[in-house]
């Protein structure tokens, strides 16, 4: 079935059916309706390939996540996937791994392909290769905010002050020895989050334990293995903040293996608010960070530069806000703070 | 007499808008909002992030509602279709939107101005899934979120502020400073509508927002408010169920006026009521235009030194009440112990009377005045 056979049964021209598929608001709406009657009746759908050729669009953005097993991400990959399906397009989805090569590898690909548009998350890349890609114009949005992206299109999210209310918490409610679990990736916002760590503790005049900030791999692992060294050296601390719910989720383990009650002798904090957050024994408090939101948020400003010339578009650097979501891994007695 | 009126620089059939709620939360529903008089209709709030719906949101009291929905379910893309069935109703739609961000919200509102929305409204006031502390109670955070909207597009702007917070004067000079175009007042009222006694439960399983008939003084005490302090126009809501409620508003300082949980409980059908009661009231009353009477009540407000003091005391306006048998509400409500029932005849001792007006509000009958 092609193209020629629905115009000569709806008795137009083919350039009448190519309006209608590519550039339907030009053509009378009951021609148009009578066309797409004939269409469903020869069960015709049109050839993509062709179709792209000639539009040089291929209906098609990609998504780049450092990794594709993380919850938060795929998080994200939902957001994205809510926004493109309203849009009619598709998505290639792949991983970088926070590796600079690989990062520019797959774009490489994308160029080849022409895919229309690009979300990057956590991007490695630096200033001289962004330099590089305007030359091609596809159109790219950065989840995820460091100083290489200054001037691009990016929706990030405030670690440093959602981490700073985080550490906060845990001193409001008595805390002073806290310590921090770390994870190793993603760097920036790690990092972020150890700037707001460090902050709130200098703010409330608490020391800093150096020994008591131990990194590891980003993972249940990671933070099962960074609470056993910790608990293991001395000078517990009362209270632990983990870069990640799932470096939390390790980390809670252990500490109940070692016959120690979470709040009353460790208050735990995590970020992310995974869904499995909210199921753990006890509860866990953490940083609610608005993955799927970043999401969706970075995929409306995408098609915001494909729809339109890109001179029109200032780059946008959207924040979205993190916030708090108090649980009962702490040891508050303010059942409020959990509802609000 | 007319009841087209200019609000933000846009042409309004009639003051009479639909608020943001979930009777417009979708372009069928603003259509039908059109079709049955509204002058505008602001939707449902739009965001980014779109919540499932709680099972049950919504109770009704027999005067007031609680609800517990969070904003619009319908993605921002799909508003584009709605916001177009809106307008096919004939009318200005006003789309209302909130995020927590200023860059995050512009981005929402350029959107808005985008596919076709008249007008923005913020709301900034929802008491619920916003914190302890709603968006509007932080002067500084209004007037980002304000001035980075109206910064970004050039519909016009109005903000929907809250009675929830301690000085609503100062929130309003706060988006009159940001540049912008109306302010809107109140939306709901944070609340817990009852408890279930039996379940030992309250009714919604959360806290809510409060509307309807109930919280009118509340939002006629902000209207007024916000009408002495700042010069933009301000669009009153809260409990407006009929044409006098409209008046009320407009006398305080309103040039427009938002109707929500009137509209829940009678079906649009009731806007055309109010609407053409407020004709028959102008045309009984000589009022050719509602500029005639907007604000008329304001100067009515005083300091508490400028109030006179009148040696006024309550006086029976007949010479016996024949109700006085059954009723004795006038004589159980009297603190001063100046009203009393003997042999069925009302008796008020003028010295002990204190003037204070309770009665003449208590007695069914309205028999009851102050005079001196």
């Amino acid at each position: 079935m092609n193209i020629k056979a629905v115009a000569k049964k709806a008795g137009v021209s083919v350039a009448t059916v190519s309006r209608v598929l590519n550039h339907p608001e030009t053509v009378a709406p009951d021609t148009k309706a009578h066309i797409l009657e004939v269409m469903e009746s020869l069960d015709y759908t049109p050839n993509w390939f062709a179709r792209g050729l000639k539009l040089n669009k291929t209906g098609v953005i990609a998504l780049m996540v450092p990794e594709i097993l993380d919850q938060g991400y795929m998080e994200i990959a939902k957001g994205v996937e809510d926004v493109v399906r309203q849009k009619k397009h598709s998505i290639i989805l792949c991983t970088t791994e926070e590796d600079r090569t690989k990062e520019l590898e797959n774009i490489e690909s994308f160029f080849l392909r022409k895919i229309d548009g690009l979300i990057i998350v956590s991007s490695v890349l630096n200033k001289k290769d962004l330099a590089q890609f305007k030359k091609n114009k596809m159109p790219i949005v950065f989840i995820g905010k460091n100083k290489e992206q200054k001037g691009e299109n990016v929706v990030f999210t405030n670690y440093k002050e959602a981490t700073t209310t985080a550490i906060n918490h845990l001193i409001e409610i008595g805390h002073e020895n806290i310590g921090m679990i770390y994870g190793s990736k993603p760097k920036t916002e790690n990092a972020e989050k150890l700037e707001g760590y460090r902050s709130a503790l200098a703010a409330a005049k608490l020391k800093v334990v150096e020994k008591n900030i131990i990194e590891e791999e980003n993972t249940i692992d990671g933070g099962y293995l960074a609470v056993s060294k910790m608990l293991n050296q001395g000078d517990r601390p009362d209270a632990i903040f983990a870069t990640s719910d799932n470096m939390a989720i390790g980390a809670m383990e252990k500490i109940k293996q070692l016959g120690l009650r979470i709040p009353e002798d460790i208050g735990i904090i995590g970020f992310d608010n995974l869904k499995i957050s909210g199921y753990l024994e006890p509860k866990l408090t953490t940083v609610a960070k608005p993955m799927y939101r970043m999401g969706l948020i970075a995929t409306r400003l995408l098609f915001d530069i494909m729809e339109e010339s890109q001179s029109e578009n200032e780059p946008q650097e959207i924040l979205i806000q993190s916030k708090i979501k108090v649980r009962k891994s702490c040891g508050h007695e303010d059942r409020l703070s959990e509802i609000f | 007499m007319k009841l087209s009126t200019e609000f933000m620089g846009l042409r309004l059939s009639n003051p009479i808008i639909v608020a943001a709620g979930p009777w417009s939360r979708n372009g069928e529903m603003i259509k039908k909002a059109f079709e049955a008089g509204a002058g505008a209709v602001v939707t449902e709030t739009i965001v980014n992030e779109v919540n499932a719906d709680i099972r049950p949101r919504i109770a009704y009291d027999g005067r007031g509602v609680q609800n517990i929905r969070l904003y619009s379910d319908i993605l921002i893309e799909e508003w584009e279709k709605e916001i177009k069935i809106g307008k096919s109703g004939g009318g200005l739609v006003i789309a209302s939107i909130c995020a927590q961000t200023p860059s995050e919200i512009k981005h929402i509102a350029a959107k808005m101005e985008k596919i076709g929305a008249d007008a923005i409204e913020l709301g900034l006031a929802s008491p619920m899934g916003e914190g302890i502390e709603v968006l509007a109670a932080s002067t500084e955070k209004v007037y980002e979120l304000t001035k980075a909207v109206v910064d970004s597009v050039s519909i016009p702007v109005m903000v929907k502020l809250s009675q929830n917070v301690s000085n609503i004067a100062k929130v309003a000079r706060a988006v009159e400073k940001a540049g912008a175009r109306g302010i809107s007042a109140i939306d709901t009222v944070r609340c817990i509508i009852g408890v279930d006694i039996g379940k030992r439960k309250p009714y919604l399983s959360t806290y809510g927002g409060y509307s309807g008939e109930p919280i009118r003084p509340l939002g006629l005490a902000s209207v007024a408010t916000i009408s002495q302090s700042v010069k933009l126009p301000v669009c009153g809501i809260g409990g407006i169920e009929t044409y006098e409620n409209v008046l009320e508003y407009m006398m305080l300082g309103a040039s427009v006026v938002q109707l929500g949980t009137s509209i829940m409980i009678n079906g649009f059908d009731h806007i055309g009521k109010v609407k053409n009661e407020l004709l028959e009231w102008m045309e009984q009353n000589g009022i050719e235009n509602l500029d005639e009477i907007r604000g008329v009540a304001l100067g009515e407000i005083k300091a508490f030194d400028e109030i006179s003091v009148e040696p006024k005391t309550a006086r029976i306006k007949a010479d016996h009440c024949f109700s006085a048998l059954e009723c004795n509400k006038c004589s159980l409500c009297c603190v001063y112990g100046a009203i009393s029932v003997v042999s069925g005849r009302v008796q008020i001792n003028r010295e002990r009377c204190r003037g204070c007006g309770l009665c003449c509000d208590v007695c069914p009958e309205g028999m009851i005045e102050l005079v001196w």
